[in-house]
């Protein structure tokens, strides 16, 4: 009976199946607490973003006799300049901020993810041009940039935010994602998919795009910080007009027109989209790294 | 040597055809803008009963635009006014040339920008070398999340904070104008005193915001030289500790170049909201009132002359790294 220990079938030995995506993903997120918190972080905002503005009505009430109230039950932080509660403006005005910088992140990567592959791929003429042009946009500092082009172009609105944003930040992803594909056009996989046959835009698209992808996607997320930067930013200086209520809105109102500087009583209401901003930014760059894991999988350890 | 000079001389043409792209496109801005501003002014000189050849001639000083030529006629003798260091004249300080009102400001943002990035370079660096050296232990750690933490902060929420922690809870620094109005400007040690003191919260947010960038990629250069062989050549050859690190520091530091340039475009354009928020009457305040103002032959004048002065900044670090790195020359 030597044979009974041995197994009879293979029915129990399950056979082996290759981690998934989202077995990857949630293996690396759990790695280190800090990239939980940086998932929280990002998910709460959202949360408010989509939700969050269904909870007040379109034109939130104002209160003259109740202006600069400190933090209580009623008003979690208070109140501004003109009595309105500073949580719905905050609330009410992620949206904007939220969209707007998602499509900038957007538009950024599309643009600059196909200039780079049709620079890198195709070399030539088109590889000139649209680098010297990468050039002029990584050079011409960008903040100002926006600020003269708000002269000509009325980008309040968050798709036209988004697509300016985007127009002029490509450049960077641009020259990383042609020096990639410089290399992979090389490679023997690639030597194949011409072998084969394949149509240049299936190679471009399906054989050298996927490789860069990994690249392309951290860029996604440090271009959405970068956007609300950039967005905040142009609202805070009172460049774009306003139309709808946003955190940069509220701190060029809290910054020039409330005088929040100049007492200590508009704490709350300076400090909130403030401490927003900061908070958002925060969880993004936490969120990186476990992005970064799941992407490269040479920092996986084993 | 020659090959140095061909590099330079290469550099500095990038660098004047890249002043020659932002001039034209400043040209097609105020050109295509809406409700042309060239022709209004020209229209409303006209209402006002001067004669229509004086009117242009008016404009033509103002925006360095001749209307009613074509529009190739326009651009070169644009272009060729900025070759001259022609940049027309101001029109919310009726009259006077763009030109003398960016020469007065152009020394605030300079000074500050240049002190702010020297600060950010020294605290950067150290922290980056200490960072690596000690990155198994606590203060490792540390100093690599503060330098996360603060390298994603924006520059304007980072001034927005310092002002008012400094000046309006804690009112240890003034606020709001470069120097005290009360003391009258000169080589004086009150003035002086007064323009440091004035000084300080612009130029740490400077430093701050720029911080995070040079100490992750010193904490990241440093690390990749510490395993090198000829560090751990040294290291048999019995060298002592300080030695060792000036031989890890100075090779480390060679690719921070690639960041004093993306640096310096960073800072420069960060002085719209430093200069606004403390203003100073700086190079981005002059962009930012000009254009509340409508001023838009100032506006393109101080946009050029801050990318004019990223350039210059970038071809000077160019050349200090290549004589920094002679591995460079020799190709």
């Amino acid at each position: 009976m030597a044979t009974a220990n041995l197994p009879t079938s293979h029915e129990h030995i399950k056979p082996w199946t290759p981690p998934t995506f989202w077995s990857i993903a949630w293996k690396a997120l759990r790695r280190k607490p800090s990239r939980m918190l940086g998932l929280g972080i990002l998910v709460f905002y959202v949360l408010m973003a989509v939700f969050g503005p269904m909870l007040y009505p379109a034109n939130l009430p104002t209160n003259p006799a109740n202006i600069y109230a400190s933090p209580s039950w009623a008003h979690p932080l208070g109140t501004d300049f003109e009595g309105t509660d500073v949580l719905a403006l905050i609330v009410t005005g992620s949206r904007y901020v939220l969209y707007s910088a998602g499509l900038a992140a957007f538009f950024t990567v599309s643009i600059g993810a196909i200039l780079g592959l049709v620079s890198g791929y195709f070399r030539g003429w088109p590889e000139a041009i649209i680098m010297r042009i990468a050039d002029f946009f990584l050079t011409v500092p960008g903040f100002p940039l926006l600020v003269v082009l708000s002269t000509v172009w009325n980008f309040g609105n968050p798709v036209s935010m988004g697509l300016v944003l985007g127009l002029t930040g490509w450049a960077a992803l641009a020259r990383a994602v042609r020096s990639q594909t410089l290399s992979l056009r090389e490679r023997s996989f690639v030597e194949a998919a011409r072998g084969l046959g394949l149509s240049r835009r299936q190679i471009v698209f399906g054989e050298v795009f996927p490789n860069t992808a990994p690249y392309v996607a951290m860029h996604f997320l440090l271009a959405i910080t970068g956007s609300i930067y950039l967005e905040v930013g142009l609202f805070f200086l009172g460049v774009v007009p306003f139309s709808t209520n946003n955190w940069g809105v509220m701190l060029n109102l809290a910054f020039s027109q409330a005088g929040a500087m100049y007492s200590t009583r508009a704490l709350p209401y300076l400090l909130s989209p403030l401490f927003c901003i900061m908070s958002l930014t925060f969880g993004i760059v936490l969120f990186l790294g476990a992005v970064d894991e799941v992407l490269n999988p040479r920092l996986r350890s084993v | 040597m020659s090959k140095f000079f061909k590099r330079i001389g290469k550099r500095i043409v990038a660098g004047l055809v890249m002043i020659l792209a932002v001039s034209s496109f400043t040209f097609f801005l105020v050109h295509f803008m809406p409700g042309n501003p060239v022709q209004t002014k020209l229209n409303t000189l006209i209402e006002e009963g001067i004669p229509p050849l004086q009117a242009q001639a008016q404009v033509r000083s103002m925006y360095g635009f001749i209307p009613h030529q074509p529009l190739y006629i326009q651009y070169f003798h644009y272009v060729w006014q900025v070759l001259h260091l022609n940049l027309g004249k101001s029109i919310s300080y009726s009259g006077v040339p763009v030109m003398h009102l960016l020469l007065k400001a152009m020394p605030w943002t300079v000074i500050m920008v240049l002190t702010g990035l020297a600060v950010s370079f020294i605290i950067g660096i150290t922290a980056g070398v200490i960072a690596s050296v000690k990155r198994n232990s606590k203060l490792g750690d540390g100093l690599l999340l503060l330098s996360t933490f603060l390298h994603g902060i924006p520059q304007f929420i980072m001034a927005l904070g310092l002002a008012y922690v400094f000046t309006t809870i804690f009112k240890i620094f003034p606020f709001g104008a470069p120097y005290n109005a009360a003391i009258s400007p000169g080589f004086t040690i009150p003035f002086i005193g007064s323009l440091a003191r004035h000084a300080v919260l612009p130029i740490a947010a400077y430093a701050i915001s720029g911080f995070g960038a040079w100490a992750l990629t010193m904490r990241a250069s440093v690390t990749s030289v510490l395993g090198d062989d000829y560090i751990l050549a040294a290291e048999l050859r019995g060298v002592t500790p300080s030695i060792r690190l000036r031989y890890i520091a100075r090779n480390a530091m060679l690719p921070l170049f690639t960041i004093l340039t993306l640096s310096v475009g960073f800072m420069f354009g960060g002085s719209i909201f430093i200069e606004t928020i403390f203003d100073y009457p700086g190079l981005g305040y002059t962009i930012n009132t000009a254009l509340a103002a409508r001023d838009y032959p100032l506006m393109d004048g101080a946009f050029l002359m801050i990318t004019a002065a990223v350039i210059i900044a970038t071809i000077v670090a160019d050349l200090l790294y290549t004589v920094l790195d002679p591995r460079i020359q020799r190709i």
